[in-house]
């Protein structure tokens, strides 16, 4: 994989599952409750996931939560592969 | 009442009600699932009877969210707390910190319970209590509540609570609009208890609760708040950022106290849990999982037990005795007939509930319990997620609509855990109309399940119908935007046996108590209809209805009057004309009476938390809708499988 690749910004609910990642950004289109929601879930930016399978819901583990997101709050947020 | 108290505190799911009844000895719900809780209980601490324990709902973010959330802020701000218990769950540090941060922000003094250690350990996450305990002043005691260890330790180290180190400044420009209110609140509306600048970190982070109490303290003055928040959110001190720069904090901490050792496979617990959401998998495991609860339930419950029941020993052996004791000593006529007649007190009221719904009851709260303390009910907010898009909700609503399948009152509370006041209100809604609770699972699956396999899911499928439908329109008719799912799975665990017998007694207690005396006004109001000679009045005046609409005997109105008082009641009346019914009436009656109003315990609690006017509102839908629908119904059936 290219250095190019590693460094793109792709939505969270473009990963495969098994693939690892770091949290970039949470999207502004995400309204501010549910963004505050999401960190204190732990998805914040800066912090690794594994993804773990995208259907029928967008499911990640951060540390040892399992988190759950529907297809378009996945879609706003912004991950890096690692 | 006592005049101080300490309250267990923390995040959602992490053993605050296990500690509860730990250190009280009173029991509260236990479940493996986020929202268990959404009231505050309090009970007398064994360890000092002149302490009252608090135990809360779980708290995900403080600045409070939701209703439950409200309800711990209301306990931090109104109670004479000395000390604060926060529970934490062991392998989610950040979190648990995050919420340490808030509580040294409000001066509370506090010991951190770190609880759950076995899961940690097996999970290879280790924490340093000591060098945590160091870092924020305050005692920390690694627990696994469930066990008991560690709570002795705890109870040793309450008296030491202290206010925990702050971990962290905010931004510049946050602790300026922060110290800035702080002064403020300081001179116009101190809280006896908290700190000012927790208060203004609160009141910044927009807690309603805070900002109701400051506005009750400081009067006129609480504009001056409002003006200085305008201009801090302005600037950029928003809710979010001061909850990101907390988290920041936490985590930082967290890192330097947990060490992980790198894991070679993942645990059992954890493929299951996933095994039961897996796009393919989760269909057959869920239909399984209905099976089993279906031969436990319908077929042993409903099938077995309550044909001992019913026939050997109330039918062969209590009836008859009880029947001759009476008729041979109460020469009274009219008395004897209350205790042992028609409509009699015994042979009526007490023969349903004991030998016909209880039995019912037993076997599905056992089975309930079960899949509660498993962490299955969580899961199927995912699985039903896109089906609740369709009315305007989230799979979020998918646990109080299950719990409610156990007794729609208590869940018509747990709507708390949603995060909207629409969400809310279409829950309890939906509920209210469509959410058959145990003791009316209990009648239909006497009366449907003896007709016919097919009369069950006929009424299963109507039932879904009108849910779905009723959903569809209240999602379109009341405004307001559908929040997106994003929720955490609990760990799958196995069910722990006492924990399960104590809450199926629990409930059984309540059915005995609270569900059993309502059978009893029932059936007196019933004899006492019948004696006065107003009963055939009742059934002429509903037979247009009732015979013509509904296409049931005449006799049938005097189930749909008793099942003002209790659906469930007004089943088991219908269920008492069942060798009148066709099995096409059988059907449209249950899918009738189930439409009604659960009990008059469930409209109180729909009054309670949503004000007369909703819960008169639902009562005038709700009503006229049930026996359009089962007109309905009575109709298509009969043009179709006639
Ligand atoms: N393995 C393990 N499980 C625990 C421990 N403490 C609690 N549990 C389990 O965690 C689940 C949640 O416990 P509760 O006491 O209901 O948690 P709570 O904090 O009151 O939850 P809410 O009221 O929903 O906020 C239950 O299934 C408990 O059996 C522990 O120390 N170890
Ligand atoms: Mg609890």
């Amino acid at each position: 994989m290219s250095a190019r690749d590693h460094a793109a910004r792709v939505p969270l609910s473009f990963l495969l599952p098994g693939v690892q990642a770091r949290v970039d950004a949470i999207d502004e289109a995400i309204d501010p409750t549910q963004r505050e929601q999401l960190v204190a879930y732990g998805l914040a930016p800066g912090r690794p996931l594994v993804v773990l399978q995208q259907r029928p819901m967008t499911l990640v583990m951060i540390d040892e939560v399992e988190l759950a997101l529907e297809d378009s709050v996945a879609r706003h947020v912004w991950v890096t592969r690692r | 009442m006592n005049a101080s108290a300490i309250a267990l505190v923390g995040n959602p799911n992490v053993g605050k009600s296990v500690l509860f009844h730990r250190l009280t000895g009173a029991y509260v719900n236990v479940s493996n699932y986020p929202g268990t809780t959404v009231e505050v209980a309090r009970a007398a601490a064994c360890f000092d009877a002149t302490i009252d324990l608090v135990d809360t709902p779980g708290v995900l973010t403080l600045p409070a969210r939701s209703d439950d959330e409200r309800a711990t802020m209301r306990a931090l701000l109104h109670e004479p707390l000395r000390a604060v218990i926060q529970v934490g769950d062991a392998k989610n540090l950040r979190r648990t910190l995050t919420l340490t941060a808030l509580l040294a922000e409000l001066g509370v003094p506090t010991v951190l319970a770190l609880n759950m250690h076995d899961e940690a350990g097996a999970r290879g996450v280790t924490v340093d209590a000591e060098a945590l305990s160091d870092a924020l002043g305050i005692p920390v005691v690694p627990t696994v509540a469930t066990g008991g260890e560690g709570v002795a330790q705890l109870t040793h180290r309450v008296a030491d609570a202290s206010t925990p180190q702050p971990l962290l400044r905010y931004d510049a420009a946050a602790e300026t609009a922060i110290a800035d209110l702080a002064q403020r609140i300081e001179t116009q509306a101190p809280h006896p208890r908290l700190t000012a600048r927790g208060m203004a970190i609160l009141y910044l982070g927009q807690d309603s609760e805070v900002e109701a109490w400051l506005q009750q303290a400081a009067g006129e003055a609480s504009a001056e708040f409002a003006a200085t928040r305008g201009i801090a959110h302005a600037a950029g001190v928003t809710p979010a950022a001061l909850a990101h720069e907390r988290g920041e904090a936490a985590g930082t901490l967290a890192a330097r106290v947990t060490a992980r050792s790198a894991q070679s496979s993942p645990v059992l617990a954890h493929r299951i849990g996933q095994w039961v959401i897996h796009r393919v998998w989760a269909w057959p495991i869920l239909l399984g999982v209905l099976f089993a609860v279906y031969e436990f339930v319908g077929v042993f419950g409903a099938g077995t037990l309550v044909g001992l029941m019913e026939e050997t020993v109330f039918g062969g052996i209590l009836n008859p005795a009880i029947t001759g004791f009476v008729q041979q000593h109460i020469s009274i006529g009219w008395l004897a007939n209350l205790l042992v007649g028609e409509y009699g007190l015994w042979t009526m009221g007490m023969t349903y509930a004991l030998a016909l719904i209880l039995p019912i009851v037993t076997t599905f709260f056992i089975a309930f319990g079960l899949l509660e303390d498993s962490g299955y009910f969580a899961r199927l907010s995912v699985l039903a997620n896109r089906l609740f898009k369709l009315i305007g909700l989230n799979g979020r609503a998918v646990l109080p609509m299950v719990l409610g399948l156990g007794c729609v009152t208590m869940a018509t509370l747990t709507t708390r855990i949603l995060h909207s006041p629409r969400e809310r209100l279409i829950t309890i809604f939906l509920m209210a109309l469509a959410i058959p609770c145990s003791a009316q699972l209990g009648v239909v699956l006497g009366l449907l399940g003896g007709i016919s396999f097919s009369a069950l899911l006929i009424w299963v499928v109507s039932m879904f119908a009108v849910l779905m439908l009723a959903g569809f329109l209240a999602a379109r008719l009341i405004p307001g935007r559908r929040i997106p799912l994003v929720t955490e799975m609990p760990p799958i665990r196995l069910p722990l046996l006492g924990n399960v017998a104590k809450k199926t007694v629990g409930r059984l207690k309540w059915y005995l108590i609270e569900v059993i005396p309502l059978f009893l006004l029932g059936t007196l109001i019933m004899f006492l209809l019948d004696q006065f000679g107003a009963l055939p009045a009742i059934i002429r005046a509903g037979e247009p209805l009732v015979s013509g609409w509904l296409g049931l005997p005449k006799e049938a109105s005097a189930a749909f009057v008793m099942g003002f008082l209790r659906r469930d009641f007004g089943a088991t009346g219908l269920f008492a004309l069942s060798h009148q019914l066709s099995p096409i009436q059988a059907v449209v009656g249950m899918v009738t009476i189930t439409l009604f109003v659960p009990c008059i315990a469930s409209v109180m609690m729909i009054i309670k938390e949503q004000g007369l006017k909703v819960a008169a509102a639902m009562l005038a839908l709700i009503i006229p809708f049930a026996f359009l629908i089962g007109g309905v119904l009575n109709h298509l059936l009969r043009a179709v499988w006639a």
